[in-house]
């Protein structure tokens, strides 16, 4: 794969209530244009990752939308997979370029969710589930507790193994200028929050965010001695619906997509230095580390609780402090992953900086699962 | 959230399909925050059930007590009222788990 990353930028994410979605989207494209070196006349298409415009906002054609507003009158389009939009509109936009159609490709990610009732939002997240699921009244909080219940049965998983990813999660968050959230929390903080869907406690989900994300894709080799390559970009599926599955305790969406990507990039996890993954509830994070092949199944929870993926260990988990920390606009988050690991590997993460990092892999969740999106950049001299 | 009245009697004949049907439970959560058309409910608890037949089926458990909720414990579904009318005032119906002693 020859597609490079130009330029990366994300707007603070949190309740930015006073911001309005195309000035979030204004402001990323023109902090990641100028990165670039280019200027909007050298974008040739544009992808937009989002999930709620229409049913918050009344706003669908976001391809237009945003071609229209950042003044280039482009092919654009919006990218739709529940939470993994961003990752998919990044997905589409590699393989645009790939096509040979489009030099410089523009991927943006955005969702405002903060102007409306938590209720409202959650309910409209189910769009992402079943019916069955929808009928029965769950929420994305029952549907991680319910796979959460049985990662505790098969393997023992604790609460405070859990409440351990949120702890630094919120860890790292504290060292980013752009999180929704910044203080630390303890976990006995974790463990004594409201319970939201039995066993996940308030503070083992990811909030409700705005925010917006953007990066600039090219097939033209940056001039930068340093730079960042996109080696692999893969996608899988799995069923709407949780009970559908064989077992909880893993998505094997995100087994396939990144057994796949790892293939593609001719490298293992062994290999990989950072990652950004999607902890949408901290037992995400745990299985994310073993769907990825990080850690055995089983291991992940206690390992997490021993620091293994902290700041400053050989393998950095959520640096930007995932999306329980950092936050959760959903059709940014895959693209804010890209960002984040892209500002890794070239070293210029500010405060949260990591050492001697090449390799980054980026794990964005859509639903409970039924799709996964896999990036790997590396770093490229 | 639309729930359409043609919707609802569309299902019918899958719902009278998933009724009568014994099996355990899998998974459940006690569900604290719900979404819209179930604040009623709460706290009400979501299991997914795996019946004799090999189905399996996200659904509320009813009539439980705390001794109920424990993984294998044995259900059998009925028909129930689910979320709360919408404006167009149809009363939606569906399936739901119940334990059953043994």
């Amino acid at each position: 794969m020859k597609v490079y990353l130009r330029g990366a930028a994300t707007t603070k994410f949190g309740e930015l209530w006073n911001i309005s979605p195309r000035t979030l989207v204004g402001n990323a494209v023109n902090d990641a244009l100028t990165q670039s070196g280019l200027n909007s006349k050298d974008i040739q298409a544009i992808f937009v990752g989002n999930m709620l415009s229409g049913a918050l906002g009344n706003q669908e054609h976001l391809g237009a939308f945003f071609a229209e507003e950042l003044g280039m009158i482009v092919p654009a389009m919006r990218v739709e997979g529940a939470c993994a939009s961003g990752g998919l509109a990044m997905h589409a936009g590699v393989l645009a370029a790939l096509s040979g159609s489009y030099e410089n490709v523009l991927v943006v990610g955005v969702e405002k969710m903060t102007d409306y009732q938590p209720e409202e939002v959650a309910s409209l997240l189910m769009g992402a589930g079943s019916e069955a699921e929808r009928e029965a009244g769950a929420t994305f909080p029952a549907l991680y507790a319910l796979i959460a219940r049985a990662h505790m049965e098969k393997y023992g998983t604790t609460e405070e193994e859990m409440a351990a990813v949120s702890v630094k999660n919120h860890y790292h968050a504290s060292l980013n200028s752009h999180a929704h959230f910044t203080s630390p929390v303890t976990i006995k903080k974790v463990l004594r929050s409201p319970v939201v869907a039995s066993p996940l406690k308030l503070l083992d989900c990811s909030p409700i965010s705005d925010g917006a994300a953007a990066v600039v894709i090219s097939t033209v080799k940056p001039k930068s001695k340093k730079h960042v390559a996109i080696v692999a970009s893969s996608v899988s599926t799995d069923t709407l619906g949780l009970s559908e599955r064989h077992d909880l305790t893993t998505l094997q969406s995100a087994v396939r997509a990144s057994s796949n990507a790892y293939e593609i990039a001719g490298i293992g996890p062994k290999d990989v230095d950072v990652a950004e993954v999607h902890d949408c509830f901290t037992i995400a994070e745990i299985i994310a580390m073993e769907d990825l092949g990080f850690f055995p199944r089983g291991i992940a929870g206690k390992s997490i609780l021993e620091g293994e993926t902290r700041i400053g260990k050989k393998l950095v988990v959520n640096i930007s402090g995932g999306l329980k920390a950092s936050g959760h606009p959903v059709g940014a988050t895959g693209v804010k992953q890209i960002v984040e690991t892209y500002q890794q590997l070239l070293g210029i993460a500010g405060p949260k900086q990591i050492q001697g990092a090449r390799v980054g892999l980026t794990h964005n969740v859509g639903g409970s699962g039924a799709t996964a999106v896999i990036h790997i950049l590396a770093l490229q001299s | 959230m639309i729930v359409s009245p043609v919707k609802i009697w569309r299902n019918q004949k899958y719902v009278r399909s998933m009724l009568g049907l014994s099996g355990i439970i899998t998974s459940w959560t006690k569900i604290h925050v719900p979404p819209i058309g179930f604040k009623s409910h709460a706290p009400y608890i979501v299991v997914i059930a795996e019946f004799s037949n090999k189905k399996r089926l996200t659904s509320q458990l009813v009539d439980w007590e705390e001794r109920h909720l424990r993984l294998g414990q044995k259900v059998v579904t009925v028909l129930r009222k689910t979320r709360d009318p919408g404006l167009e005032g149809v009363i939606p119906y569906g399936v739901k788990c119940k334990p059953l002693d043994s």
